[in-house]
């Protein structure tokens, strides 16, 4: 379960300030996977970067109870210095699970073959997204951050990796941002709107869809 | 959390970078002033008397400009959320004063074990030089960290102002030979009296007079202070950019 209690955020960039969400209490129950909707700039990786603790609340606090992923993205995060297989190790300390396993659940389910222990910086974007992608499904967390990422590579390594996911979602929930409504129906039964600071929660993902796209109609 | 941070520190061009460094700055010194001069200021050999100069400096220099750096050259890392900015501070500190140690080993003892006469060696002024270096580039390093994300304009101005930090800090020359006024305003480099203090402990003979201990931990106190507070301040912004 994560719970926002009376959470504020305010980002600043470049001299503009942008409320984000404004006095919201929320709580995204476990067992639910949930489909992140809002306009463009309306703060949606802002609010996965919360619920991952990469960002701070200005007022408010955010209970969480489960092992959450750090957001995934398309390009991953990863130190261009070191080779793939480094970079796994140094994911696996800081998660705390058993290095080797991980190191070879991700060689096989990338397919990097010899690019596995070449820099991360010589890798082309599929690569880095295979690899990004194999290491957050070789860890077993409770929820699952996704920014925008849904298939990746060629159409096999697609084939897999979204059965592989569908897999994983028996035990685990997704916090899912994405402008693909077809993905959002696919893998979310519930869904949030962010509009204007404020969230609204739906049970169903089609009413959350459904709100979103009047949303965007009236402006 | 601890054990991860060796890994990120990982410099490209491997260890022997951190050795060549050093050695071919001592080797161009020793070089140019034994064609200008017969004894160097201290002892009889110029490499060691560069060496306990240059190296006692970089205690600081290396320091600095590897913390400098430390949040911005690992920004990757920092979107998983066990990983905060000061962990990256934490490792390149902890990375470099190993390295530093190393290469201060190496190098001195090369030099000393092929000087003529025995050195005596006498660690606690090395060892005080050493924490007082590197807890002013800690210093350094945190307040840097913050202020070269909010003004970028600093950036430069940090660079050009501490790049004649080398030729005040008495690498190549003893303060205490100095003019009285100059001498004077030398001193108010923290990093020279550090030097003189790493020299003492390769040099029994060596008095240092003008040096203050008091002096030295008073500035490293201070710039500590000052970044842990900008730092802790303004953590949030850190990850943001």
């Amino acid at each position: 379960m994560i719970r926002l209690e009376r959470a504020t955020k305010e980002v600043r960039m470049k001299g503009v300030r942008k409320m984000i969400i404004d006095d919201v209490s929320v709580t995204f129950p476990r067992g639910k996977s949930i489909g992140l909707l809002g306009r463009n700039g309306a703060g949606k990786s802002t609010l996965l970067q919360i619920i991952a603790g990469t960002l701070e609340l200005d007022r408010g606090r955010i209970i969480r109870q489960g092992k959450i992923s750090w957001p995934l993205g398309f390009q991953g995060s990863f130190q261009g210095n070191l080779s793939g297989e480094q970079n796994v190790r140094f994911v696996a300390r800081i998660y705390g699970v058993n290095t080797d396993e991980l190191v070879a659940y991700v060689a096989e389910f990338a397919e990097l073959g010899q690019f596995y222990h070449a820099p991360v910086r010589t890798y082309s974007s599929g690569m880095k997204a295979r690899l990004a992608f194999g290491v957050s499904m070789g860890i077993n967390f409770d929820y699952y951050l996704v920014d925008e990422i849904t298939a990746v590579g060629d159409t096999n390594f697609k084939r897999k990796s979204q059965q592989t996911f569908k897999e994983k979602l028996s035990n685990s929930d997704v916090i899912m941002v994405s402008h693909s409504t077809g993905t959002l129906r696919d893998y979310c039964q519930t869904g949030i709107v962010l509009e204007n600071g404020q969230m609204t929660y739906y049970d169903d993902i089609n009413e959350a869809i459904a709100v979103h796209e009047s949303n965007m109609k009236r402006h | 959390m601890r054990e991860m941070s060796t890994r990120f520190g990982a410099k490209p061009g491997g260890y022997l970078w951190a050795f060549l460094d050093p050695v071919s700055h001592i080797v161009f010194l020793s070089v140019i002033f034994m064609a200008i001069a017969h004894i160097p200021p201290l002892g009889t050999s110029f490499p060691l008397f560069f060496a306990t100069g240059y190296i006692g400096f970089q205690f600081y220099q290396a320091m600095a400009g590897y913390l400098n750096s430390a949040v911005s050259g690992n920004k990757a890392l920092l979107s998983y959320p066990s990983v905060a900015p000061i962990d990256t501070i934490a490792a390149r500190y902890a990375l470099q004063i190993v390295t530093t140690t190393i290469v201060a080993i190496v190098v001195l003892g090369y030099i000393v074990f092929t000087v003529r006469h025995p050195v005596s060696i006498h660690l606690p002024p090395i060892l005080e030089a050493i924490a007082a270096a590197s807890l002013i580039a800690l210093g350094i390093g945190l307040a840097n960290t913050v202020l070269f994300i909010m003004y970028p304009i600093y950036e430069k101005l940090y660079g050009i102002i501490t790049r004649p930090l080398f030729l005040v800090s008495g690498v190549f020359f003893l303060p205490d030979s100095l003019p009285p006024i100059a001498k004077d305003v030398i001193l108010f480099n923290p990093l020279a009296h550090i030097v003189m203090q790493f020299r003492t402990g390769f040099y029994p003979q060596y008095r240092a007079s003008g040096y203050d201990g008091f002096y030295v931990w008073c500035v490293a106190a201070s710039l500590m202070f000052v970044g842990l507070v900008l730092f802790t301040s303004c953590r949030a912004r850190l990850r943001d950019r």
